[in-house]
């Protein structure tokens, strides 16, 4: 393979493995704290991208002002999502939260129909994004193509510093492993778990803005399939570990990728590498890469 | 001056009633021990006191000394208790295993913001035990059982406690570090803070209490200053069956 | 007499409803002849994925993937040659499948066969995972399916999918399906092997403690599921007449879950309530979908609005009313008639060491929970496991009921070596325990909890619980074995309570209860793990006894771990003392007492020569 061919495809699989990576961040926090699948992450990255597009191509705003308030806004709805459909859920069994999650996803993505309209809207990206680089050894790049995984790391990064460096991030990584005790300590534990759910929209918003620009259109149903890969990529990195979900995004993304690359007669079965995957690594190691293990109430 | 009273304290677990009726009162400055076999309800009485289980009471009420307030904590779920200043080291230490020492300590003062004071008390965890302080970079996990409940008592000091609950803190030491453990409670007791210590090995407890409740299934069965109730052959017949 | 009434009942209400369906071509237009047609059709795919989940309690998102293949078997079973041949476009089809016809019915077994061995072939590895892993790699496994579809043009026609299918699926046809599954289930759930399967879904720990292979049973129950999916994916593939892979993304999943948490989990009743109320609110929904007009203004249909009301009434389902329309509970007649009280009576009839237990360690990781614990037990001695909090004395249980296995060391049971059989063939060895947190199968009635232990006992097989009326042996022998678990009950005292819910017994006759179900399993010896825990003196008092008279009218060898000293000096005949994973002592109650080590474990260090004597 050509060196500029392979290194677009490394460019590829970069940029889709981290915004994979992106919307797995969201789902591992979740499952954490509530070990709940939150079927809903994938319509929430759906929204972030349908705010952009509004905010930019619709009302005209600058692109800078239209993400953050695209931002914002997701916040609002994951926030607005965890209070009304999962809250009064928390003492009842797991999988009445699962249903109710179901339902939410069933409902943000036919509200996005009636308000939006099914059809696909294409997305015009900013010129500046767009023009390719040119390198000496004749490998092109669109800016693009490296902002997407840029973005990603740093926010990952930012992430990391917070669960890591400060009083709530403390309190996040406590209540994933023992919500009684983190009480005792004073911590308030359904503002923690609503800032669980404010952060993971948040980079889910991200996530979908850039994906938006990257297949320059929107869609109501644009957030099921990468959906459900993320959550794939959070179970391959070790559910409850964000580097975890990260390194299995990026892993998703890269298998995608140059599986199709190396063996463009398969590219039909893109999209079942993820699930073989999924389930190998299910089989054979049922806690991820980076997972601890989950104890089963025996 | 009493700091905290309870009267009529009733816990249920679906069918079974587990504590029946416990009256406790505890005053300032005490070591208030509540001993009893297996599954005679100290924990129990414990959790209720913190808002871990739905409890029936006719009245539980904390009187802090910082400012002499009588309130009722019946019914309050547990992340107000510390605030108020309650503490506990539960029973089986609950570290947090991924959490590094420090971190677990940190918790301990998650509801405080005076970083020089929770500095100062972070210091004061280590002079009390420092084997801490060599491992406070390592993960809860990689604690030794000994190791574990001194972090779970010194995380449980972290808030500054008024009133500090110790649910088991001998349960699965060697018996050198059993003395340790008491030896440190006497300690911390001699500064000034209450406490209230749920123990299975009723011997060391009423060493160090001023005062002991004994449980029997569910309910007060003797009372007593620790030294009265040491000498009582009825404690060692609630313990082995008579 | 009730059962007679039931049964009238019932066959007069098909009849009923057979003369409807033969009149309802002339009664219905072809709009509302569909959607009594989909009722039925969602009704056996909501009953196959309750089997799963509901019943058995597997958290299944995969049954799109087994509709998809139950509608493609039967498709290409029932299209003539020239239809494949001017269908295939892109690609030819496979030669041999060309010519492969087959009538509708035979399509249909196929189509369930079919779905069902592709089950069996996702069962065998996945059902190892539990609780959400396993739905994730079932819905993996559903899309794969989809993809491999779209995929194998040949074979399927890919993406363009199938057109023309003969509408073969009649009323007739889809309610008989339905008629057969439902009367396929509803015996089956009666049956003991149904309880067995309740059991699994209730409490996977203790079903093994009863004998219950149940790794086995969640395979039978998902492959049994799996066939109902390819069932109605076949039916629906003729109702509809057209089928793609879009067909069966995880949202037609959804759909069914749906069904099934709205008709209330584990209910067949409610699978058939749900699956009319939510097809009916699905159609009748359309209307805001479509154009209407008021007076003189044009409200336009608005396209989505419907799945929006549903799935916000579905998500306020789950808030308010979690159980479902019915819960667990089932369709009776008895609910139209007063309540008589039924009673059964029947008579019942009725030294070398039991075990040996020889150097066992037990080890976690690199923590000692039991270091080296040697013992032997004779055949109808009571022998008391004591020892403070965190001693070890449970997991000495679960290694010798088979939970753990040993580090090292050997257990003997009547002479055989168990070390490393896992609980259920050691309880087809002749042992039963008690579990510490009474683990009992709280949805199922106290007979049911019964009957359950004597199911190894029972010689009949799963599959002819399908249908007890030709193979009447699983009447016969689930009446015995109700007549056995009602003596046991009355034996113990819990004979009024044989048709309450497990779960709702006060807590002494749950621990009875739990003892009677370990007794149906016949053993010869039986461990109690905290018998008297939770009771207050008087109810301890009674316990001894009842210790006791267990001993001797079941002639039973017992081994038991009790805090309640005064149980435990009463009742023993000998005992053994653990110290954090040590053995420290044994002996007769009187040395016990009188050992400075047990003493000292007890009260702590001092006091066996301190003040307290």
């Amino acid at each position: 393979m050509e060196l500029n061919i392979f290194v677009q495809h490394f460019i590829n699989a970069l940029s889709l493995g981290s915004l994979y990576g992106l919307v797995a961040v969201g789902y591992t926090m979740v499952y954490g704290i509530l070990r709940l699948i939150n079927f809903a992450h994938g319509d929430i990255f759906m929204l972030g991208a349908y705010f952009v597009y509004f905010a930019t191509i619709v009302y005209k705003l600058p692109w800078a002002v239209g993400v953050v308030l695209a931002i914002i806004g997701t916040t609002i709805c994951g926030l607005l999502v965890d209070r009304i459909a999962y809250k009064p859920l928390r003492e009842a069994p797991r999988i009445s939260a699962l249903i109710s999650a179901i339902g939410v996803s069933f409902f943000i993505e036919n509200f996005a129909v009636v308000v939006f309209t099914g059809m696909p809207r294409p997305v015009v990206q900013p010129p500046i994004l767009m023009k390719p680089i040119e390198f000496s050894n004749g490998v092109r790049l669109i800016p693009l193509g490296i902002l997407v995984p840029v973005v990603a790391f740093l926010l990952v990064g930012a992430l990391l510093w917070l669960l890591y460096r400060t009083k709530p991030g403390l309190a996040m990584r406590a209540i994933s492993f023992d919500i009684e005790t983190t009480r005792m300590m004073g911590v308030s534990v359904n503002k923690i778990i609503a800032l669980a759910f404010g952060l993971g929209s948040a980079l889910a918003a991200v996530a979908g803005i850039m994906w938006a620009l990257r297949y320059p259109r929107v869609e109501p149903f644009m957030g099921m399939t990468p959906g459900i890969k993320a959550f794939i990529a959070a179970v391959f990195g070790g559910i409850g570990s964000v580097p975890g979900a990260m390194i299995g995004g990026l892993l998703l993304g890269f298998v995608e990728i140059m599986s199709v690359a190396f063996f463009p007669t398969l590219s039909g079965y893109k999209d079942a590498f993820a699930f073989l995957l999924l389930i190998l690594i299910l089989l054979f190691r049922p806690t991820g890469l980076l997972g601890e293990k989950l104890e089963d109430k025996i | 001056m009493e700091m905290l009273k309870i009267k009529n304290l009733n816990v249920n677990y679906g069918a079974i009633h587990a504590v029946r009726d416990v009256s406790i009162s505890i005053d300032r400055g005490e070591i208030v021990t509540l001993i009893g076999a297996n599954g005679a309800g100290k924990s129990s009485v414990i959790r209720a006191i913190m808002g871990l289980v739905k409890a029936r009471a006719e009245e539980m009420i904390f009187t802090s000394p910082r400012d002499d307030k009588p309130v009722s904590i019946l019914g309050k779920p547990a992340e107000t208790h510390v605030k108020l200043g309650i503490s506990l080291s539960p029973e089986g230490r609950r570290i947090l295993p991924q959490l590094t020492v420090e971190e677990n300590l940190n918790l301990g003062a998650y509801i405080r913001d005076d970083e020089k004071g929770i500095a100062e008390d972070m210091e004061y965890v280590y002079s009390l035990f420092p084997r801490l302080k060599e491992r406070r970079r390592q993960k809860g996990s990689t604690l030794s059982g000994g190791e574990q409940q001194m972090l779970a008592v010194g995380r449980a000091l972290m808030s500054r406690p008024d009133l500090l609950m110790l649910d088991e803190p001998s349960l699965g030491l060697a018996p050198i570090l059993v003395d340790e453990v008491f030896g440190i409670i006497r300690e911390i007791n001699a500064q000034g803070r209450t406490i209230l210590l749920v123990e299975q090995n009723a011997f060391a407890a009423l060493k160090v209490a001023h005062k002991a409740y004994v449980l029997e299934v569910g309910s007060v069965g003797l009372s007593g200053t620790g030294a009265e109730l040491l000498n009582n052959p009825k404690v060692r017949a609630a313990y082995l069956g008579g | 007499m009730r059962r007679v009434r039931s049964l009238t009942l019932t066959i007069f209400s098909i009849i009923l409803f057979a003369v409807f369906l033969n009149k309802a071509p002339e009664l219905l237009n072809g709009y509302w002849q569909r959607i009594l047609n989909l009722i039925a059709i969602n009704a056996i795919l909501a009953l196959s994925l309750n089997l799963i989940y509901g019943i058995t309690g597997m958290f299944s998102l995969g049954h799109a993937g087994f509709m998809a293949i139950g509608a493609y078997v039967s498709a290409l079973l029932v299209l003539s040659p020239a239809q494949k041949n001017a269908m295939w476009i892109l690609e030819d089809i496979y030669p041999w499948l060309l010519n492969v016809n087959a009538p509708f019915i035979v399509s249909l077994i196929l189509a369930g066969l079919v779905a069902a061995f592709f089950g069996l072939l996702v069962a065998l590895p996945v059902l190892r995972l539990g609780g959400d892993y396993l739905g994730i790699a079932t819905l993996g496994f559903a899309e794969i399916i989809r993809i491999l579809i779209t995929n194998t043009a040949r074979l399927t026609n890919g993406s363009l999918g199938l057109k023309g299918i003969p509408a073969y699926t009649t009323l007739f046809m889809s309610w008989g399906c339905l008629g057969i599954v439902l009367l396929c289930t509803v015996c089956m759930l009666r049956s003991n092997f149904g309880g067995v399967l309740r059991a699994v879904r209730d409490d996977e720990v203790a079903a093994k403690m009863m004998g219950i292979n149940t790794f086995k049973v969640k395979v039978l129950a998902f492959t049994l599921g799996c066939f109902g999916g390819g069932l109605g994916g076949a039916l629906m593939g003729n109702l509809i007449t057209t089928i793609d892979p879009r067909m069966f993304m995880i949202t037609q999943t959804y759909n069914i879950l749906m069904i099934i948490v709205v008709g209330g989990l584990g209910s067949v009743t409610g699978s058939i309530i749900g699956s009319f109320l939510v097809t009916t609110m699905l159609e009748w929904l359309r209307f805001v979908e479509n154009p209407i007009t008021i007076f003189n203004f044009n409200i336009p249909g608005i396209p989505g609005m419907r799945m929006v009301i549903f799935s916000l009434l579905l998500i306020m389902v789950i808030i308010f009313r979690r159980e479902g329309i019915m819960g667990m509970r089932e369709f009776s007649w008895d609910i139209f008639f007063p309540k008589p009280k039924a009673k059964s009576k029947a008579p019942r009839e009725k030294s070398e060491t039991v075990l040996e237990v020889q150097d066992v360690k037990l080890k976690f990781g690199g923590l000692s929970a039991i270091d080296n614990l040697s013992f032997n037990i004779k055949r109808g001695q009571i022998m008391g496991l004591i020892g403070p909090n965190g001693a070890g004395k449970t997991s000495a249980f679960n290694v010798i009921s088979g939970f753990y296995k040993p580090t090292s060391g050997t257990i003997k049971f009547l002479g055989k070596s168990i070390g490393g059989l896992s609980p259920n063939e050691v309880c087809k060895a002749g042992m039963s325990r008690t579990f510490q947190n009474i683990r009992l199968f709280g949805h199922e009635t106290v007979l049911q909890n019964v009957m359950i232990g004597s199911r190894i006992r029972q010689k009949y097989s799963w599959w002819m619980t399908l249908a007890p009326f030709i193979f009447t042996d699983v009447i016969r022998e689930d009446s015995e074995v109700k007549a056995q678990a009602m003596d046991l009950l009355e034996q113990l005292g819990l004979e009024a309570f044989a048709d309450e819910e497990a779960s709702a017994l006060p807590y002494g006759a749950q621990r009875r209860l739990e003892i009677a179900r370990a007794l149906a399993t016949k053993p010869e010896f039986l461990l109690l793990d905290e018998p008297a825990a939770g009771m207050n003196p008087q109810e301890s008092e009674e316990l001894m006894n009842f210790i006791r008279r267990l001993r001797d009218e079941f002639d039973l060898t017992i081994l038991l771990i009790e805090h309640d000293m005064k149980v435990v000096m009463n009742v023993c005949d000998y005992i053994q003392v653990l110290d954090q994973g040590i053995h420290i002592a044994q002996g007769t109650p009187a040395e016990i007492k009188a050992n400075p080590r047990v003493i000292e474990a007890y009260l702590g260090a001092g006091a066996s020569e301190g003040g307290a004597a």
